[in-house]
């Protein structure tokens, strides 16, 4: 068989990144421009300096992932490009770029979903192995999915508020640690121990999370032991936090491979970083035989050779785009 | 010689193709907000219409500002990936300049694009298109305050802009265009970027 060179672009968010992947399975090369440091100035990812930035470097990117592969554009099968969801101003940024490339040099153009590229990110590891329940977690999505086959995906459940990464970096902000707070609060959790009673979020039948409450209640402790006058363990806030967090996400992904007797569960997104939620996820599939999937750090964040990896599938199934191909901010799986 | 040139920095898809001193295929064409849905397709339409192909450019000719940030992003985008590419440079250019070259008149030209809240994108260029006042964010009352010792000035616009001066409205000349930016070698397409003439306010509020 043919091997299939797949060039992926990814720039819905502060990241402007290309990949080349073979076969769905190996990453060849990646170029990625970050831009944490600017954005970090703020306190958050400000749009249209995101925009500004992608522009800035999309080339670039696009020309070191090739450089460091050793090929050309003319030696790859397929583009494959993230078309949403995400920031609209960062993604039209790699869409022009992914259909102009096609045109010119008259390659296939697969569209891919953003959270297709998250769970795909764990092709790079091993093969997916079907059926199986994906827990995606980041700054935007906590959803739990079920998935008969590739690209069949069925949502079981999702945040009703927060996502979990988004909770994350606004708890870490009210506890004044620095952007992007999410890694820094689960660096401090390890130092601390959950001695603050915190409530279960959403302790329910269904699949779904809800982070805002257990957010508010984090704010109201910090603020209510600051009037009493007595000095919070930031450590042990921490940990207690993590600790509420954790569990929450992890009764319901065991609930969901129960309820559907899956035994493969994959772990995708940026939360996916977190090691208190690797190292309860580990143990949890242990004591339940559950094949458990998380894909190292460098896959966990937006990347394009997670693009590149979910397009080599998209690609095999035929999923193609002409260039009328839009950006969208909000778009459903598929 | 055959050169593309695109201007996307309104709501206005203005581009065609040059051979030869001869507009050979061009669009003119407003988006309210499938700009970049379209903006590829159509340029694909302008190379089929004048029988080339992307790899027999020798040039791109690209506006890069001001006007709308995102319009500007897509066109740039666009340029930088074909030129990149082919492995030719770009000529980037101001939307202003642009605007005078294509204006006709013996007087000073006042090229303007709104930019809400009493601002406008603007500048004075003389009748044969040198700069008297550079392309700026400026509200409108100080630039006019500026021009005042100027007499016979035409605006040149495409916006609902309230001003008491001889009005044209912008019809792009892309073949004087082209011929005006004949001698320019252009620049390496990785340095290519909009001018924005204008921080973000997450910018202007952390006094960065």
């Amino acid at each position: 068989m043919k091997d299939i060179y797949i060039l992926g672009i990814e720039s819905s968010c502060d990241e402007t990144s290309c990949s080349i992947v073979k076969n769905g399975r190996e990453e060849l090369s990646t170029s990625t421009s970050s831009q944490i440091d600017i954005h970090e100035n703020f306190g958050g990812v400000v749009p249209e300096i995101a925009s500004r930035e992608h522009v800035k470097n999309i080339t670039l990117v696009i020309e070191d992932c090739l450089k460091k592969a050793n090929m050309k554009i003319d030696d790859v099968t397929a583009i494959s490009i993230t078309y949403g969801p995400g920031l609209i101003g960062s993604l039209l940024v790699g869409m022009q770029a992914a259909k102009t490339l096609s045109y010119i040099y008259n390659k296939p153009l697969v569209p891919v979903h953003h959270i297709a590229g998250h769970i795909y990110a764990n092709s790079l590891v091993e093969e997916l192995k079907f059926p199986l329940i994906a827990l995606v977690v980041s700054g935007g999505h906590t959803e739990l999915i079920k998935m008969k086959d590739h690209f069949n995906f069925e949502k079981l459940g999702g945040t009703l508020d927060d996502a979990i990464g988004e909770c994350y970096d606004k708890v870490a902000r009210v506890m004044g640690l620095p952007y992007p707070g999410g890694p820094k609060l689960d660096k401090l959790s390890k130092e601390g121990k959950p001695t603050y009673k915190l409530p279960i979020p959403l302790n329910d039948d269904s699949y779904n999370f809800s982070f805002s409450g257990l957010k508010s209640a984090v704010i109201n402790l910090n603020h209510n032991e600051e009037q009493k006058g007595k000095e919070i363990n930031k450590a042990d806030l921490a940990a207690s936090f993590q600790k509420v967090a954790v569990t929450s996400i992890v009764s319901k992904t065991k609930k969901a491979l129960k309820d559907y007797n899956i035994n493969n569960l994959i772990v995708a997104g940026g939360v996916a970083a977190n090691s208190g939620l690797r190292e309860a996820l580990i143990d949890m599939c242990k004591e339940n035989n559950i094949h458990l999937s998380i894909p190292p750090l460098k896959y966990c964040t937006d990347n394009a050779a997670m693009i590149a990896a979910a397009g080599y599938y998209a690609y095999k199934l035929g999923r193609r785009a002409d260039y009328h191909l839009n950006s969208l901010s909000t778009t459903s799986l598929q | 010689m055959k050169t593309l040139y695109i201007d996307t920095s309104s709501d206005y898809l203005y581009s065609g193709i040059v051979i030869n001193d001869k507009l050979v295929s061009s669009i003119k064409k407003k988006y309210e907000k499938d700009l970049s849905k379209e903006a590829l397709p159509q340029v694909i339409e302008l190379f089929n219409k004048a029988n080339i192909i992307p790899k027999d450019l020798d040039k791109i000719i690209v506006v890069n500002g001001p006007g709308s940030f995102t319009g500007i992003r897509i066109g740039i985008t666009i340029a930088k990936t074909i030129a990149w590419a082919l492995n030719i440079n770009i000529t980037p250019i101001s939307g202003l300049t642009a605007m005078a070259i294509s204006c006709n008149t013996n007087t000073y030209k006042m090229p303007l694009i709104d930019a809400r809240r009493g601002y406008v994108y603007g500048a004075i260029y003389d009748k044969d298109n040198n700069e008297v006042i550079e392309d700026s964010h400026i509200n409108l009352q100080n630039l006019l305050n500026k021009s005042k010792d100027l007499d016979n000035v035409t605006v040149i616009t495409n916006n609902d802009i309230d001003i008491n001066l001889k009005k044209e409205n912008y019809n792009p000349d892309i073949l004087k265009i082209v011929n005006y930016f004949e001698k320019s070698d252009g620049v390496n397409p990785h340095l290519v970027n909009p001018i924005y003439l204008k921080k973000t306010e997450a910018e202007e509020k952390a006094g960065l």
